[in-house]
């Protein structure tokens, strides 16, 4: 007999006698930090747009919205989304059906490294790009010119199709990996099944399989998209040479060229709402075609796929494969590594030209050294706070039930699809002392209110999941043996989500360590994140040294990823 | 020991009504089964009792302490009602060893230390789950978690204990053990047991007393077991307690008839309002006998074996009924062979107004 799932409220209910109870106190709690994390910021910014003085003015973002400049960033933004998207998602499914369904050699290094580029910051991989193939100086480029006798560069990466290709070699693992894992789920009698009725391999690969796997195709591309959409690092590295503008690093330039002042952050502000439009009509889009397809037929246990034999093709695949990983991830590196020994960017990669002075540099410098522990400390903060956070409000949510929690689901999702800049814009207007005077611009401060804003939803859905795994039962057995509710949640339920908690904090953790597109709007004279002094590095021309501070940055972020993949081995064993 | 008393109960989920001014007095010292069909509102019921939801009316007392009462605006929280419960999906908490979850309610009761630990060792060596003490739950297969859950549940002095649906999830065999182990312990600890469940058999294999609720969620018969397969109340209780056999009735021109497609004449007293149309003949099937002399005749469709039994399927007129002879029976008056034709009487029999929409046997 059905136990009764959604009538938790109940116990609500029951308390709710006393004057003062605890379930109406988180609730209350969660509304009102939600409030101040991410309805002001964002109230801020449409208030902003379109009010000045307290009077309703449209005049400004009339005149953002015709501007030929800001029409020609948004065209660029959505050209550079549109195919990024289309590119990485092709890119992803075939190398997910490749790794996942075919007798190609040596899988698992394979998906292991296919992984990487993940976990390595697109804006990194920008940079290294550029040295290899920038227009003007390019080290590839040059080399390049001189072997085959041009009088031009071969190759420029300073253009949409270039930003399209970084784009595409960090953020087709979305795909990859979503797709990857539900090949590996999917019920093989499914396909066999096709077969014995009489389809053909490749019949069965377009008729069965990737039908099969649309919903998971949806989700990654949908990833792709908003992230390219709200995406700063890479086009800001790769366009700015060649003027070319998306709507975050107009944003970003219409605020610098103003100094910071306030009608520059309402110029923002007005093409902050542009960028918002187009990232709403993108997820609603996503969302009609999403919604054409639910399975439960994949599973949730592994099971073994037969595996497709490429006969003759598995070599020239396998060298493709190989090919691809060396393009994407170990070329970069190995020219990030490289430029960082360089004594001046432009020398040949000689080895007379080499030195650690960069390295000495980075170290030395006080800059540096702060900005990697600003870093750590915003990083560190805002796992721990969103951690609480998110695991309080995933618990209201699922468990407590109360009116409105769907809003509040709304509300803690909101900033998912908010691009980075926006949210940054938000946070400025809102504390910089307009609202009861608060003023936390240029303190760390203002860094770590935007960080929670943005990662609050990442613990929310782990804590959420793992939530929806303690059945009622748990909590309401506790309290039938005499403890109060209080006592059921320390013994029982938190106890219970603790491994999602602590997973839902490193995936806060690192992806805010290596982090530019926030801070990169926010930071001050003596709060410069490590993405920030790396950017600000090479914006002021000391590449080798930027170099330098990118390697240490990739350095920590691989140590820090080898201790979690160990720290969340452990826990699944207990 | 103690009584338990619901009083006026009225629940409601929304606009769903689930309870509707519920009364149920629960005897002391007794194991009564609350049987009722999916979804009559038994675990509303318990839900209630446990202080896990508020009813809108009503009252619950548990001997002579009141638990909740809607007029007084008493309502006695959760983890102060002292009522051991054992969950359908058993709720041993998988991050505690087992020993630990039986020790947590004694925990709460502050109960000394050192008197922890014998009496939640006491109450697993009656669960005979002693040297699973350090187990973590998924180590341990549904049975036993089971009986953690019942240890846990009868460690300390309960008035009552509440069991919804404990064994449903056991195979045949361990479910019989179980029985009798609920059994034992009711003996040993002389507690009130409120079971809830839908499976009649087990109902009657367990209880001292039964309380039959129906799909409304109304009840409609308290009584012992006896009482009620041998005088259900209406229809419901005679339909949900054991199989049953109904034929429609109606007055034909030679007298009171079956109507099974075609018209057989029954001979038994039909009291008159059911001769007055819609009303249908209840029998069981171990109600139904052979009798070579009898004017009433059926053909054999099946006879299936049933280790103490022989289960027919008879066509009476174009009806299929269902019969059952004893293996005595069988003895002394032999079996009836597949495709024959066989002469049958009714024993005891019936009469309910029809359902709508007809009823199958």
């Amino acid at each position: 007999m059905k136990r009764m799932d959604g009538v938790s409220p109940d116990l609500a209910a029951v308390d709710g006698r006393r004057r003062f109870n605890m379930d109406k106190m988180m609730t209350a709690v969660c509304f009102i930090l939600l409030l101040i994390i991410v309805v002001i910021p964002i109230v801020m910014i449409v208030y902003n747009a379109f009010f000045y003085e307290g009077k309703f003015e449209i005049s400004l973002f009339v005149e953002q919205l015709t501007e030929p400049n800001n029409l020609g960033a948004m065209w660029n933004t959505l050209k550079i989304a549109v195919f990024t998207t289309i590119l990485g998602t092709v890119m992803g499914v075939f190398y997910a059906w490749l790794l996942g369904r075919s007798d190609i050699p040596a899988k698992g290094l394979m998906r292991a490294l296919f992984n990487i580029p993940y976990m390595f910051p697109p804006f990194l991989g920008a940079m290294a790009w550029d040295m290899m193939f920038n227009g003007r100086s390019g080290y590839i480029n040059k080399w390049l010119r001189d072997l085959l006798g041009l009088s031009v560069m071969p190759i420029n990466i300073n253009s949409v199709w270039g930003i399209v290709f970084v784009e595409v070699s960090y953020y087709f693992p979305f795909v990859f990996m979503q797709v990857v894992s539900a090949l590996e789920r999917m019920d093989p009698t499914l396909e066999e099944s096709a077969r014995i009725a009489g389809a053909k391999q490749r019949q069965v690969i377009w008729k069965i399989t990737l039908p099969l796997v649309k919903p998971a195709i949806s989700a990654g591309a949908l990833l792709i998209l908003t992230t390219s959409l709200a995406h700063f690092g890479v086009p800001a590295i790769l366009g700015y040479a060649k003027r070319i503008y998306t709507l975050p690093t107009r944003i970003y330039e219409v605020i610098y060229n103003s100094g910071g002042s306030f009608d520059g952050i309402r110029q923002g502000a007005a093409i902050s709402v542009m960028l918002v439009v187009v990232v709403a009509a993108a997820l609603i889009l996503q969302n009609r075609i999403l919604s054409a397809g639910s399975y439960d037929i994949i599973k949730g246990k592994s099971m073994r796929p037969t595996l497709i034999k490429l006969r003759g093709a598995k070599i020239p695949l396998f060298i493709l494969a190989i090919f691809t990983l060396i393009m994407i991830v170990i070329v970069p590196l190995v020219m990030i590594v490289l430029i960082s020994f360089l004594k001046a960017y432009g020398l040949p990669l000689e080895f007379k030209n080499f030195t650690f002075a960069q390295y000495e540099k980075v170290f030395s410098a006080n800059g540096t050294i702060a900005s990697i522990r600003n870093s750590l400390f915003v990083s560190i903060t805002a796992g721990i706070i969103c951690m609480f956070l998110g695991t309080l409000v995933a618990y209201v949510v699922q468990k407590i039930r109360p009116k409105g929690k769907g809003a509040l689901e709304v509300i803690s999702m909101l900033p998912y699809a908010i691009p980075g800049t926006v949210l940054s814009i938000g946070v400025i207007l809102a504390w910089s002392g307009r609202i009861l005077g608060i003023n936390l611009y240029n303190t760390i401060w203002i860094i770590l209110v935007a960080y929670l804003a943005r990662y609050l939803s990442f613990s929310m859905k782990t804590s959420s999941a793992a939530l929806l795994q303690v059945h009622s039962s748990l909590e309401e057995a506790a309290r039938v043996c005499g403890a109060s509710h209080t006592e059921s949640l320390a013994d029982v339920t938190l106890p219970l989500i603790r491994p999602a908690m602590v997973s839902g904090f490193f995936l806060i953790f690192l992806p805010a360590m290596r982090e530019v597109t926030t801070s990169i709007l926010l930071y001050g004279p003596y709060t410069r994140t490590l993405g920030v002094q790396i950017y600000s590095l090479r914006d002021a021309g000391m590449i080798p040294q930027a170099a330098a501070l990118a390697t240490v940055a990739i350095g920590i972020i691989i140590i820090l990823n080898t201790i979690v993949t160990k720290l969340t081995k452990d826990r699944k064993g207990v | 020991m103690a009584n338990v008393r619901f009083e006026d109960i009225t629940f409601r989920y929304g606009t769903n009504t689930v309870l509707e001014h519920f009364s149920l007095d629960v005897e002391s010292g007794k194991i009564v089964c609350l049987v009722g069909p999916s979804g009559c509102g038994k675990t509303t019921l318990v839900r209630a009792l446990l202080g896990l939801i508020k009813p809108e009316t009503g009252s619950i007392t548990v001997g002579d302490r009141c638990l909740f009462d809607a007029k007084k605006r008493i309502n006695v929280a959760a983890e102060k009602r002292n009522i051991g419960i054992v969950f359908q999906d058993y709720a041993v908490w998988p991050h505690m060893t087992v020993l630990e979850n039986v020790c947590y309610p004694l925990k709460k009761q502050r109960v000394p230390k050192d008197e922890i630990q014998k009496r939640a060792m006491r109450a697993l060596e009656q669960v005979h789950m002693t040297e699973y003490a350090r187990h973590l739950p998924n180590q341990l297969s549904g049975g036993q978690q089971q009986r953690v859950a019942i240890a846990r549940a009868i460690v300390v002095d309960s008035d009552v204990l509440v069991m919804d649906e404990p064994i449903t999830n056991l195979d045949a065999k361990l479910r019989e053990e179980m029985l009798l182990e609920i059994r034992m312990i009711q003996k040993r600890l002389g507690a009130t047991i409120l079971y809830i469940t839908h499976d009649q058999q087990s109902a009657l294999q367990l209880c001292d007393k039964m309380a039959i609720m129906q799909q409304d969620g109304t009840l409609c018969q308290y009584g012992s077991d006896e009482e009620i397969i041998l005088r259900p109340a209406n229809r419901f209780t005679f339909e949900f307690i054991g199989v049953s056999n109904f034929i429609p009735v109606l007055n034909s021109a030679a007298g009171p008839a079956l109507d099974c497609g075609e018209q057989i004449p029954y001979s038994g007293d039909v009291p008159a309002e059911a001769l007055a149309g819609g009303w249908e003949i209840g029998v069981r099937p171990n109600d139904i006998v052979f009798d070579a002399g009898s004017p009433m005749r059926a053909r054999v469709d099946s006879r299936v074996f049933l280790g103490s039994e022989y289960n027919y399927f008879l066509s009476l007129g174009k009806k299929q009924i269902r019969m059952q002879q004893s293996m005595l029976d069988a003895r002394t008056q032999g079996i009836a062979d597949e495709g024959s034709e066989v002469g049958i009487r009714f024993l005891n029999v019936r009469f309910y107004p029809a359902k709508k929409g007809g009823s199958a046997a």
